[in-house]
């Protein structure tokens, strides 16, 4: 193993360092505001370690949705690790299985993007990717577990707190619409979960919200690029 | 709690382990692709927007919310930082409520 690709990668993470930090913190306060102690906090966050999916079962627990549901619910929204684990493995060739199981469960959003940025860095080099992946779990399993802590200093609902979970959703959503198919969607997909919300009794209206407007999305986009 | 940690643990780690390990050059078919790549958007949608639009369990607004949320969107589209969103929307959130 070659001990400077390890510290390359080290170095490489301090940017995705800088945004994990403060949201594990925003995380650990939340968490410990829906019910889940300091330990449960820590446990979630290294053994999960997805953040859209762990805000939204906080959100989902906080609201006695069942257990099975936010399973389900953390296996939709971490499908999308498919696409980038099958585009990373094209780099990653001859690696030993155990190797390849640390690196993967340490995969993010964040990571994929900064390693596919220096991909002349990631190639056939896991010590440089687990020097990236491994710091940046750091920072998030830290952050949390600190927010967690400095929860029970600050009332739950002061400092505009109650706030910061859609504040952080919204920011997401934003970020996620990079074209006009986006717009229609998020415009379907905010009608139709009002209405299911309205119609359904408890949450199913999330599910079925997101498999009815990626549905739709998937439709408009079939459409258009047949009738320009 | 520890049953639903660990089950989110494993269904977290599949997608990202199997195809890495066994599906080494393999792309989902273009329909799947077409699907997914809505997925995040429609999902978020049907978080943020019920929560806008409802008063409890009921359909209707709340107006801090709403305030809240018009800056945080501008905010998020041209400066793309998660951690200043969260910040700005609970300032807002907080000054707010000395109006409302």
């Amino acid at each position: 193993m070659n001990k400077n690709g390890f510290k390359d990668g080290v170095k490489g993470a301090l940017p995705i360092v800088l945004g994990y930090l403060p949201v594990g913190v925003t995380f650990g306060i939340l968490a410990r505001k829906a019910g889940l102690s300091s330990v449960e906090v820590g446990f979630m966050s290294f053994f999960v370690y997805a953040g859209a999916s762990q805000f939204l079962a906080i959100e989902m627990i906080s609201k006695g949705v069942p257990i099975f549901s936010i399973i389900l619910a953390t296996f939709f929204i971490n499908l999308r690790h498919i696409l980038m684990s099958s585009n990373l493995s094209i780099y990653l060739r001859n690696i030993r299985i155990p190797i390849l199981g640390l690196l993967s469960a340490q995969l993010t959003d964040e990571s994929y993007a900064v390693a596919m940025s220096k991909l002349s860095s990631v190639k056939n080099r896991p010590p440089y990717l687990l020097g990236l992946q491994m710091t940046s779990q750091l920072a998030w399993v830290g952050g949390s577990v600190a927010g967690a802590f400095f929860s029970s200093l600050t009332e739950s609902t002061r400092w505009g707190l109650p706030f910061a979970l859609p504040a952080l959703f919204i920011c997401l959503l934003v970020l996620q619409i990079k074209n006009a198919h986006h717009v229609w969607v998020m415009v379907i997909a905010g009608i139709s979960s009002i209405f299911f919300k309205w119609a359904l009794p408890g949450n199913w209206y999330i599910l079925l919200t997101a498999l009815f407007a990626s549905g739709v999305g998937m439709m408009i986009e079939t459409v258009w690029s047949k009738n320009p | 709690m520890l049953i639903l940690i660990l089950g989110m643990g494993l269904v977290t780690f599949f997608p990202r382990f199997l195809p890495m390990a066994f599906l080494s050059r393999w792309v989902p078919p273009q329909r799947v692709r077409m699907g997914l790549s809505y997925f995040p958007v429609a999902i978020l949608s049907a978080i943020v927007f019920p929560t806008l639009f409802s008063d409890g369990n009921q359909v209707g607004i709340q107006p801090s919310y709403l305030v809240a949320a018009l800056p945080v969107f501008l905010f998020s589209w041209k400066v793309k930082s998660l951690w200043g969103s969260v910040l700005l929307g609970m300032a807002i959130y907080w000054l707010l409520g000395f109006i409302l």
